[in-house]
């Protein structure tokens, strides 16, 4: 009895390990895939004072996902500005363990901190606290102090985009949307796009589907499947795994990506995407925080500085689809058009005011889905 | 009869010296085999190591960091020690510790806002130990009484309640979701007064709930007619039933006491560095890695605590590394590594190889690289 307990109790603990490694996040589980690339080492500093900069990612920077996008902005930056150094970490799991996390980076002079998850926001909180002379910059959130802001960008304007480019590819006038989270981030992208899809194609709705989940490919395909299973001919998505694209893929359906231009994954598939490009603001962030003229005043990027944009066209859009999405999106950077009217319709058909859109927490006509998750 | 180059056979009892240096020789030799894997991999093994033990020992806040990661360890490692000791294999750590901050935080969020520190974090604390325990009962009394495999109903209610507690927080307006955080659901915190002190940096006294768990259980476990009874029943239920201990009562008690170790984690983290029930903080794999800490600790609760800091200095060391430019997946191949040799170890411990014998007359000679490991 007690050699086979040693016997099980071994194969429990090989199991545990297998389990641990497994659930801490799917975002960790990757960190294997991303570890043979080199975006994670640290740069040496060309002569000169060094200036030292940090990003923490929550995901591993090879998802081609939102991890991806601020890396290269991290990238951009380590291109522009002489004398940066850049250290990158990954696959940091949210929550107060990230809080020793960016002590340690606040620890060891670096005069600038990224934080580019919703999750760090109360432990980079804490940090800042504790580390007054560093500054903090915190992805998505809406808590800022005296060393510390927040950054986002209107992802909508590219969304509106997107979707017109979706309503013009469905014949069956069902389009699905593999959604993350019930959350006002998330309302705006689903709000926007169906608004563009209904510009081109008044009868076409968009079916949501919740996963909650940011990045979690099967799952992410096996909604899209599901979706397309109920006659959805296009699938747009709010997470940074490129399943949902491959199913649309295998489907021949069309797919509106999110991020960055994944068209690689699905090249037959791909309409287009809303994508990010935050280079120029790290660059702008890193020289007013050098130069000592940084404020805590949060940012939300736009079209028309570059932010947000759309990315190339797939092969299934039409020229005049093409030309009357450019149009549009002249009009967006020019501020002669609002992606997000006031007052604006919603599910029910009925009008009501637009209200503050980052608690946005209803749907708009034409989308078939609960806003609550 | 095939011919068997090797024979392994029982060692009977192993020396005390050779359970004590087997242990250190298989860490000592994960990490000579870690080195090599370093160098192969380019990198400096010598700086890698010294950044690994500075990050976890080499500061005050370094030290406290890996203590704080260690806590909870402490207790989910208890947890399945005291289970696999009585041959329970309660593999539900990880969701008796989830449904221990469910409770622990429902408790935090009812007491009123007056409530004085002492009767808060105790009612927080043991609300945690109960939930665990009671999610443990839900596996405990299927098995003792309608004999079901406890492997599967514990693994099973893992996901249950990783379920319960997403939904509680970001799928419902339950009292658990915090109003206030419109952009992103997040767990309601708990009042201030149920908070468990902070003493040096981010390490509170929940240390010393997990330390004093860990001497109690060794207490009663090896000094108490009572644990002694529970020794026989781990030894052998026949032997038990033969000298009339009912070996029922027992194997309940063991599942419960295991339970409310592991929600014991899930009120410390709560009460403690979370301050609200998180889902994504207590999805780190917690209970599945207490497993690891129980079979390196050899089931001793005592040696447990020195395993956890282990395991929490090389959780903590990840995100240094990466600093340095060494991948996140190197650190887990360095757990990975660790555990292996720990188990082939154990192996050692509880087994000597021979060379089989050529003729009737030849003694045979113990090979030597039992210790060698």
């Amino acid at each position: 009895m007690a050699r086979n307990k040693w016997r099980l109790l071994i194969l429990l603990a090989v199991v545990a390990m297998l389990a641990a490694a497994c659930s801490s996040s799917s975002d960790e589980e990757t960190t294997t895939t991303a570890a043979s690339g080199d975006t994670s080492a640290t740069t040496e500093a060309p002569a000169g004072e060094p200036f030292k900069v940090a990003f923490v990612y929550v995901g591993p920077t090879e998802d081609k996902g939102w991890s991806w996008a601020h890396n290269e902005g991290s990238k951009y930056l380590e291109a522009n500005m002489p004398g940066v150094v850049i250290t990158r970490l990954e696959s940091i799991p949210e929550g107060p363990d990230s809080q020793r996390v960016f002590e340690d980076l606040a620890a060891d002079g670096n005069q600038l901190i990224f934080g580019t998850s919703f999750g760090y926001m109360d432990p980079m909180l804490a940090a800042a606290e504790n580390y007054p002379d560093t500054v903090f910059m915190h992805a998505t959130g809406y808590k800022n102090s005296a060393n510390m802001s927040n950054y986002f960008g209107a992802a909508e304007e590219g969304r509106y985009l997107s979707g017109m480019a979706a309503g013009a590819r469905t014949e069956s006038n069902l389009i699905g949307y593999v959604a993350a989270f019930p959350i006002p981030e998330v309302l705006r992208g689903i709000n926007a796009f169906t608004l563009g899809v209904r510009e081109v194609n008044p009868d076409a709705e968009v079916q949501v589907v919740w996963t909650s989940t940011w990045f979690d490919p099967p799952k992410e395909g096996d909604a899209a499947q599901a979706l397309l299973d109920n006659g959805a001919d296009v699938i747009a998505m709010h997470q940074d795994s490129s399943a949902p694209g491959q199913a649309a893929e295998a489907a021949g359906a069309g797919w509106v990506g999110y991020n960055t231009d994944m068209s690689e994954f699905a090249p037959n598939s791909w309409l287009t995407a809303a994508i990010w490009d935050w280079g120029p603001y790290y660059l702008a962030t890193a020289e007013a925080v050098k130069a000592g003229t940084w404020t805590n005043e949060p940012f939300y990027g736009h079209m028309s500085d570059g932010t947000v944009d759309l990315a190339p066209f797939g092969p299934s859009v039409s020229d005049d689809t093409k030309a009357l999405i450019e149009t549009r999106k002249q009009e967006i950077i020019d501020g002669t058009f609002q992606v997000l009217p006031d007052p604006i319709v919603n599910q029910d058909g009925v009008e009501q005011p637009l209200g503050d859109i980052f608690s946005m927490d209803y749907f708009v006509e034409g989308v078939i889905g609960n806003a609550s998750g | 009869m095939s011919r068997r180059i090797i024979i392994v056979e029982p060692r009977g009892l192993a020396p005390w010296w050779l359970k004590l240096l087997i242990p250190i020789a298989s860490v000592v030799a994960a990490l000579a085999l870690g080195a090599l894997f370093l160098m192969l991999t380019g990198n400096d093994w010598i700086e890698v190591y010294a950044k690994m033990t500075d990050a976890a020992f080499g500061s005050g806040r370094g030290f406290a960091e890996t203590l704080v990661s260690a806590t909870p360890l402490i207790l989910t490692g208890v947890a399945a020690a005291i289970a696999f000791k009585m041959l329970v294999w309660n593999i539900g750590g990880e969701g008796q510790l989830m449904v221990g901050a469910i409770a622990a935080a429902g408790v935090g969020i009812w007491l009123g806002g007056g409530t004085p520190p002492i009767i808060a974090i105790t009612a927080v604390v043991l609300a945690g130990a109960i939930g665990g325990a009671f999610w443990a009962s839900l596996s405990a009394v299927p098995k003792v009484y309608l004999g079901t495999n406890e492997i599967i109903t514990t693994l099973m209610l893992n996901f249950i309640a990783l379920n319960l507690m997403q939904y509680l927080v970001l799928g419902s307006f339950s009292p658990w979701r915090d109003p206030e955080a419109t952009q992103f659901p997040q767990g309601r915190p708990i009042i201030d007064s149920a908070r468990i002190p902070e003493f040096f940096h981010r390490l509170d006294w929940g240390l010393f709930i997990a330390v004093f768990v860990a001497i109690l259980a060794w207490f009663v476990i090896s000094k108490t007619r009572t644990g002694f009874e529970y020794r026989i029943v781990g030894d052998s239920f026949n032997t038990a039933r033969y000298a009339g201990i009912r070996v029922p009562k027992k194997v309940l008690g063991t599942f419960l006491l295991s339970g409310a170790s592991a929600g014991l984690a899930g009120s410390i983290l709560v009460a403690g560095i979370l301050g609200k029930m998180d889902p994504r903080s207590l999805d780190l794999g917690l209970g599945f890695t207490g497993i690891i800490v129980a079979a390196l600790a050899r089931l001793n609760p005592i040696a447990i605590i020195p395993v956890a800091i282990l395991m929490g200095a090389l959780n903590n060391a990840g995100p240094a590394l990466q600093s340095i430019g060494v991948p996140t997946a190197t650190v887990k191949i360095l757990q990975g590594a660790i555990l292996i040799f720990a188990v082939a170890g154990e192996f050692l411990i509880g087994n000597r190889f021979r060379r089989p014998r050529e003729s009737v007359d030849e003694t045979p000679e113990p090979a030597k690289e039992a210790s060698a490991a």
